[in-house]
């Protein structure tokens, strides 16, 4: 319970606190009740009331005097003419909360809401919503017939809901339903990425501003704007479309119109008129990828467009209105754009107010697995055929997935590339192992890596570590390791010849197939038999 | 210190008004722990943090936890300071039981005291004006100490807005006070108080008491007060005994007919006229603490309730006294007070 002395701030009641004689004490009067609760201890009443009604507030006042003697009253003149007129009322509600010299370490405040005229209920209710006044709400409320004594009953609200547990708790379960949608459902594991969701749904919850997604390539960007946009419509805070552009490919002479729209005739080949995206998205979001890609007159169309909410299309001599929310997104450090002169800095001032970087799939390794799960949904979904990975299959391609090695330098589209490239070459709709390894060859080779030097060292060059050979490269001890496994698996140097040429023997190019593998042979200091020999020890460990 | 528990017995502030007036007048500190636990709006209630505030003042006390809704109260007197003192209570609370916190103190100070009252005069579950003036008081004379109340107007709920005055003189000679009897009848009275309302609710009231007993008329009168704030209505029965004089009181409230008020108070009477005893469930109360702290006594009274009951644990904490109940038979029990 608080120790601070309790001061009430209220409008006099012209007709509730409005009754005389003896038989007042049998009604119920609003601000008169305030004080006649056991468990109710008001130190200051500061009650506004009008000139007219002197009368009125001082029989409140005295009888005040007699139910709490606990407690002094104000009486602070406030004047209105039309108590119905919100401009009125507010106007006067609020000069009284600015001139009003509140201490709130030394006292707590009630707002006292049930007298005066709806619109002063309303006007004491978005002041104290707005914290303008530092209070909570006081309500009273008529006796039930049950309890027929005057006095009715209060109820303190503060407007903090999240005091309220099951208001409390209700919001708690909206939040939490609001950033799973904006994780598209998917059950993200990693604490940074989770929380960077859950900034993300409060600021896109009140925010009008522009907001900046960076982070690399196929880090969920776009997805993530589409998602923040369909959460605003849902919540009904965006009326219009959502409208996406990638700024990389409108760069050059359309980009002017593409995004500001032009007029008939503003231009050789303008036959009909334009509007633009940024007036398609009037009312709603507009997601500009690869901002850093926008030219610097766009960019300064765009910086206007953002503080005026308004733009010259291309030959228009009237400016357009369009009011939409922005988010823009890049890979690049605008920071850098900005030193380097290519972006403008009062541009990146504008969109740097809520920045948001989304981190790319190596640093996520622990939602790699629910996200595949997702993947995999999503192409069921697409395709209407259900496709499942085979246990091993499964941790085969896991284990590289979240290799701290694995580069996945493309992220979550790379992510989705394999799953499709997967599902879709799945015999009878089931991932195993050759097809998690073919894929994971196919990535790396995307990714631009050899076959994985360590890895080729220790399983393809038996020769490594063999004295005889330790002068030449690896691409020679490569090559001579083949030749010799099948030289080890022929039954003669002609034999073993007809194989490795096989190619050129097809073209019938060659003259000797024997004759160049000797040759080839000697270089290493072999004969046919030394080779047949080697090939035999190392072939065996290789069944192929 | 003397920890008492708040939620004993019939708790409440009764409790907490007994151990505040025998904390002053022994100057022993005493806690007082789950004050009103379990209830609707636990802790202290304004009208306990002025009867705390009341007997800070008498007695310069410090207390701790003095706030609304405190289920923990600490409260160390100092020395009585006889004096002009005026108390008001908020939400038409009963004044008559801030007096009862204070006058202890004040009967065993060094000098005479003028103190006012302000709040409710007449209340439920409070002795009424007329029982201090009229039953309490001459009794507390009799074991020496001169006290005498004037009422200045009358409060009632919801208005409130009472006073009376309060004239408190020093025991100086405690009497012994026994009262095995009532003693002979000598008076029956049966007054119906009203304000602002009208006779008609007054006439209901003593019609319903005359024609259930067979008093003569003169004894039976209407009130008229208009000097309280609000409207209010009591109906008192006075039995004049030789030794004793008893009080019922039935109290008007919002949805309560004229007739049910005065059968309250005539089902009381009738309880105590129909007994053989000197004091009534109520008064028998309120002697404990003039006795123990006078030179003891004794009386004849009805089964004692529970609230008398809890009062006597609380009165044997602060003081060196023996009180003890023996049944006479036939719902008649005898209470004696005495000081080691």
């Amino acid at each position: 319970m608080s120790t601070k002395p309790l001061v009430v701030i209220g409008l006099l009641g012209t007709s509730l606190d409005n009754f005389s004689g003896p038989d007042r004490w049998e009604r119920w009067r609003p601000t008169v009740s305030l004080f006649q609760h056991e468990d109710l201890l008001i130190s200051r009443l500061e009650l506004l009331s009008q000139e007219r009604f002197s009368e009125l507030s001082a029989r409140v006042v005295a009888d005040i005097g007699l139910v709490s003697p606990e407690t002094t009253v104000n009486l602070v003149p406030i004047e209105f003419e039309n108590p119905w007129n919100f401009e009125e009322v507010y106007g006067a509600l609020h000069d009284f909360t600015r001139g009003y010299a509140f201490d709130v370490e030394q006292e707590d405040y009630l707002i006292h809401i049930t007298t005066g005229s709806h619109v002063a209920q309303i006007s004491l209710f978005l002041l104290t919503e707005s914290r303008h006044l530092p209070a909570k709400l006081i309500q009273t409320s008529p006796p039930q017939r049950r309890n027929r004594r005057p006095t009715g009953a209060f109820e303190i609200i503060d407007l903090d809901l999240s005091r309220y547990d099951r208001i409390a708790a209700r919001f708690q379960k909206e939040q939490r339903e609001a950033t799973s949608f904006l994780k598209s459902g998917i059950e993200t594991r990693s604490e940074t990425f989770n929380r960077l969701i859950e900034r993300i749904e409060q600021v896109a919850g009140v925010s009008r501003d522009p907001i900046l997604l960076t982070g690399p390539t196929g880090a969920g960007k776009s997805r993530l704007a589409k998602r923040i946009f369909e959460l605003k419509k849902a919540r009904r805070q965006v009326a219009g479309a959502f409208v996406e552009v990638n700024c990389a490919t409108i760069r050059g002479d359309s980009a002017m119109s593409t995004l500001f729209g032009h007029v008939k005739g503003a231009f050789t080949g303008a036959v009909g008129a334009r509007p633009g995206l940024l007036k398609a998205a009037d009312g709603g979001l507009l997601f500009l990828d690869e901002i850093g890609e926008l030219g610097l007159d766009e960019q300064a169309m765009l910086l206007r467009a953002l503080e005026e909410k308004t733009f010259l299309p291309l030959g228009a001599d009237r400016e357009t209105a369009s009011d939409f929310q922005l988010i823009a997104g890049t890979n690049r450090d605008l920071r850098k754009e900005v030193t380097a002169g290519r972006f403008r800095e009062d541009l990146l001032a504008r969109i740097d107010l809520w920045t948001f970087r989304l981190p790319g799939l190596r640093d996520r390794r622990e939602d790699i697995e629910p996200n595949l799960d997702y993947e995999l949904e999503e192409f069921e979904r697409r395709n209407g055929v259900r496709v499942t990975f085979s246990r091993e299959g499964r941790t085969a391609f896991l284990d590289f997935a979240t290799d701290p090695e694995t580069a996945w330098r493309g992220n979550f589209r790379d992510l989705n590339g394999a799953v499709t490239r997967l599902a879709t070459l799945a015999p009878g709709g089931r991932i195993s192992k050759p097809e998690v390894e073919e894929e994971v060859a196919r990535l790396r080779q995307g990714w631009g890596e050899a076959e994985p030097a360590t890895v080729a060292v220790g399983a393809l060059d038996p020769l490594d570590g063999d004295e005889r050979f330790v002068e030449f490269d690896l691409f020679d001890r490569m090559q001579l390791a083949s030749v010799l496994r099948v030289c080890g698996e022929s039954k003669s140097l002609s034999d073993a010849g007809r194989k490795l040429f096989a190619a050129s023997r097809e073209r019938k190019n060659t003259v000797n197939d024997a004759d160049r593998l000797r040759k080839f042979l000697t270089r290493f200091g072999l004969d046919w038999a030394k080779a047949v020999q080697l090939g035999g020890t190392f072939g065996a460990q290789n069944p192929k | 210190m003397i920890v008492i528990d708040g939620s004993q017995g019939e708790g409440g502030g009764q409790i907490l008004r007994t151990s505040l007036a025998l904390s002053m007048v022994t100057g022993k500190p005493f806690r007082i722990e789950r004050i009103r636990a379990g209830r609707k709006s636990p802790g202290l209630l304004r009208q306990h943090l002025t009867g705390v505030r009341a007997a800070v003042s008498v007695s310069g006390a410090t207390a701790t936890g003095a706030e609304l809704g405190s289920q923990r109260l600490e409260f160390a007197p100092g020395p009585i300071r006889a004096g002009e003192y005026a108390f008001a209570v908020g939400t038409a609370g009963s004044a008559t039981l801030v007096f009862q916190t204070v006058f202890p103190a004040l009967m065993l100070a060094d000098g005479p005291s003028v103190v006012t009252f302000e709040g409710g005069t007449h209340n439920p579950m409070a002795p009424p004006f007329d029982f201090l003036e009229r039953t309490f008081l001459p009794l507390v004379g009799r074991i020496g100490a001169e006290v005498t109340v004037e009422l200045v107007r009358p409060g009632f709920f919801p208005a409130g807005g009472g006073k009376f005055t309060a004239r408190v003189a020093p025991l100086e000679h405690p009497q012994r006070l026994d009262l095995a009897s009532r003693g002979e009848l000598r008076s029956r009275r049966v007054t119906a108080l009203l304000s602002h309302l009208p006779d008609s609710v007054g006439d209901r009231e003593l019609e319903t008491v005359s024609r259930k007993m067979s008093w003569p008329s003169a004894d039976f009168g209407i009130r008229r007060d208009s000097r309280s704030v609000g409207p209010g209505n009591a109906v008192i029965i006075e039995v004049g005994s030789s030794e004793v004089t008893e009080t019922f009181t039935g109290f008007g409230d919002r949805g309560v007919r004229a007739e049910a008020v005065a059968e309250n108070a005539l089902a009381e009477a009738k309880i105590y006229l129909a007994a053989d005893v000197a004091v009534g469930e109520h008064l028998a109360d309120q002697l404990l603490i003039p006795l123990a702290l006078g030179a003891g006594g004794s009386f004849t009274t009805l089964p004692l309730s529970r609230h008398t009951e809890t009062n006597i644990d609380v009165i044997k904490r602060f003081l060196d006294v023996d009180i003890t109940s023996e049944s006479l038979g036939n719902r008649t029990w005898r209470v004696s007070v005495e000081r080691r």
